[in-house]
């Protein structure tokens, strides 16, 4: 395994409490492979890679327990200089909005070479020429004439074609990237992320892909797992979640994808709402919510019930929920 | 009728010919401009940042250009005082004393027979280093301490903002008189010392905002997630953003620490004779103003001109770096 994350819980100090945002959150993702975490907004996926990347603010935030193993280390032990050399160098984050994640007054190019003269301590005109040679890599035109230009001039999807040069000039083995194409258009989502899944084969990188777009899932993706709650209540290879989930959060989630068969119908929607993370319910979290729950998930916590090796589900009745 | 339309149409359709024709003539030769438009090598394509937005505003700015005049010109006075008066500050004839404007002495005398318009043009001097050099002190320490409180935050912005708190309280009168009354040393430095340790709060205070702000940006997040230290993210990321508000605040303190200057060199506490501060002339002057208002008038309109343009230049600034107020 390339990372592990190992029974991961962070916590956040506020005024209302204590919010647990992730709790107990396991997940690997070997050389190559592409690991997508979906959930809702507040469901602790991007705090979970906050924390792996080890950019969380503490405070508020605490790691209240678990290991993130990358390459052999456990990273949580590591020194705050230590895990700064791993950031940028050997593990990278693409952000939601590249215009806001590139420095306005900065030109791109600059900001690309910088990668190169604060990790590398290359020289400025070779760094600059390692600029150029990046974004001609993540085939922006005219790459040798747009180097010198600032952010603002670039449209959406080549802003976001920058920030990933950014996170892969250095060839990191890891790359999380938390929502790469929510802020653009639908055409262009199918460009980006096209680019990122085809660098990704070219450096046998792993990729965890943040995203609460389904579609984008689908089509990438190796392995999926769901969170609820700050807990992943259901992991899986992607087929064979498509095929028939084995959680019914996982199922309402499917449901919920508007079908062309279904043109005039109503859509489907989970109803309630996402529990506030500073009093999530007791027993099963998604209980409230779900069509499937007795008495036991009011109760007991589900483990994550192995449903097949490669597959997992947080549910008491999975049998259920897989046979539809 | 038929003949007659059909010439319209023809007339129209000549023109339309005519159209696309010039229409081709165009668009060639934009095509051939074209490589340097898009490009960015243009000059309409140039980035503009928000310190040439600002400078472009300010040119225009008659408040500006007038402030910045008359600052000009102090600077120039306190540098060569000797290119506007031939006398000596210090040179006085009690025989005078008192007198009014006359020939070679368009100031009249003070009460020791001193030229007013000699003292008064000294005395820029004295004002403009104790409000350059105590600005300079303040924004240093006020930055930094700032930019530390609100980059790290936690326990240190705690700490850092209660010992702002501490200094806000101490009343800028009376902790001069209690304080520099002590001191003998009759320079500059422990005015600038004192102004100092009771401005850089004010400073501290903002330059925190700045970087509470500024650190929010998604770009700072991102920079760190690329690896780039904390040095790094507060020097080339957080800084250059956050630098503004600090440089519009400093600049009005400017001013007020001029007045302060002359108020505790008027109270006694400041500047002590024989020095030459517009305080101490206005001090001097006060108790026969009766009988020679010239001796007081000079030296205070020139302590007045100086703070106006310094406060006038910071709020030109400030409303040219607002974005909000375009």
């Amino acid at each position: 395994m390339l990372l592990e994350v190992r029974d991961l819980h962070v916590e956040f100090r506020t005024r209302d409490g204590i919010a647990r945002a992730v709790n107990g959150v396991s997940y690997g993702v070997d050389a190559g492979e592409t690991l997508a975490v979906l959930g809702e907004s507040g469901s602790g996926k991007s705090v979970t890679a906050q924390a792996v990347m080890g950019i969380l603010d503490i405070p508020p935030g605490r790691i209240t327990g678990g290991e993130v193993i990358f390459q052999g280390r456990d990273l949580l032990k590591l020194k705050e200089e230590e895990r700064r050399r791993v950031r940028g160098a050997e593990m990278a984050m693409i952000f939601q909005d590249a215009l806001s994640s590139l420095n306005p007054v900065i030109s791109v190019g600059d900001q690309l070479a910088e990668m190169f003269t604060v990790h590398r301590g290359m020289s400025r005109k070779d760094a600059r020429a390692k600029a150029v040679e990046l974004m001609d890599r993540v085939r922006i035109p005219a790459a040798r004439e747009r180097v010198r230009q600032y952010p603002h001039q670039f449209s959406g999807g080549m802003r976001q074609r920058i920030m990933i040069a950014m996170a892969l000039a250095l060839e990191p083995a890891l790359i999380i990237a938390d929502e790469p194409t929510t802020a653009l258009d639908v055409t262009v989502q199918a460009q980006v992320m096209e680019l990122l899944a085809e660098l990704q084969r070219e450096l046998r990188m792993g990729l965890i892909l943040i995203t609460h777009d389904l579609g984008v899932v689908a089509d990438v993706a190796d392995r999926i797992a769901v969170m609820y709650a700050g807990r992943i209540v259901e992991s899986a290879p992607v087929h064979d979640i498509y095929k028939a989930p084995a959680h019914p959060y996982t199922r309402g989630l499917l449901d919920s994808i508007p079908r062309l068969d279904q043109k005039g119908q109503e859509l489907y929607a989970i109803k309630g709402l996402p529990p506030s993370l500073t009093h999530i319910p007791p027993g099963c979290a998604f209980h409230p919510r779900c069509p499937l729950a007795r008495d036991v998930c009011r109760t007991d916590e589900p483990p994550l019930y192995e449903v097949s090796a490669t597959r997992g589900s947080a549910c008491h009745f999975w049998r259920e929920c897989l046979n539809g | 009728m038929p003949d007659g339309r059909h010439e319209e149409e023809q007339a129209i359709a000549g023109t339309g010919m005519g159209g696309t024709m010039d229409l081709g003539v165009d668009e060639a030769e934009t095509l051939e401009k074209r490589p340097e438009g898009p490009d960015g090598s243009g000059p309409q394509d140039k980035p503009r940042s928000l310190w040439s937005d600002a400078w472009r505003d300010l040119r225009r700015n008659p408040v500006f250009i007038l402030s910045g005049l008359v600052i000009l010109f102090l600077v120039f006075i306190s540098l060569w005082p000797s290119a506007i008066t031939s006398g000596s500050p210090l040179k006085c004839d009690l025989s005078k004393a008192q007198e009014g404007s006359q020939s070679g002495h368009p100031f009249g005398f003070d009460g020791q027979g001193c030229d007013v318009y000699t003292r008064t043009v000294y005395g820029a001097r004295t004002s403009v280093a104790v409000g350059v050099l105590a600005t300079l002190g303040v924004a240093v320490l006020g930055s930094v301490l700032g930019a530390l409180a609100g980059f790290f935050g936690g326990i240190s912005d705690s700490v850092l903002s209660r010992i702002t708190d501490v200094f806000f309280a101490i009343p800028v009168v009376l902790g001069g008189l209690v304080l520099l009354s002590v001191i003998t040393s009759n320079t500059i430095w422990p005015v600038i010392g004192f102004i100092v340790l009771l401005g850089w709060p004010q400073i501290s205070r903002i330059a925190r905002g700045a970087v509470i702000t500024a650190k929010q940006n998604d770009y700072v997040q991102a920079a760190r997630a690329l690896g780039a230290s904390n040095s790094r993210l507060v020097l080339r990321h957080i800084a250059p953003n956050a630098v503004a508000p600090v440089i519009v605040v400093a600049t009005i303190a400017l001013g007020t620490y001029i007045a302060l200057e002359a108020t505790l060199s008027y109270l006694g506490v400041g500047l002590k004779p024989p020095s030459v501060s517009w305080g101490i002339d206005i001090s001097a002057a006060s108790p026969y103003v009766r009988n020679a208002p010239h001796a007081l008038l000079w030296p205070s309109g020139a302590l007045a001109i100086t703070v106006l343009a310094f406060i006038m230049l910071g709020d030109a600034v400030r409303d040219a770096l607002d974005p909000k107020l375009r």
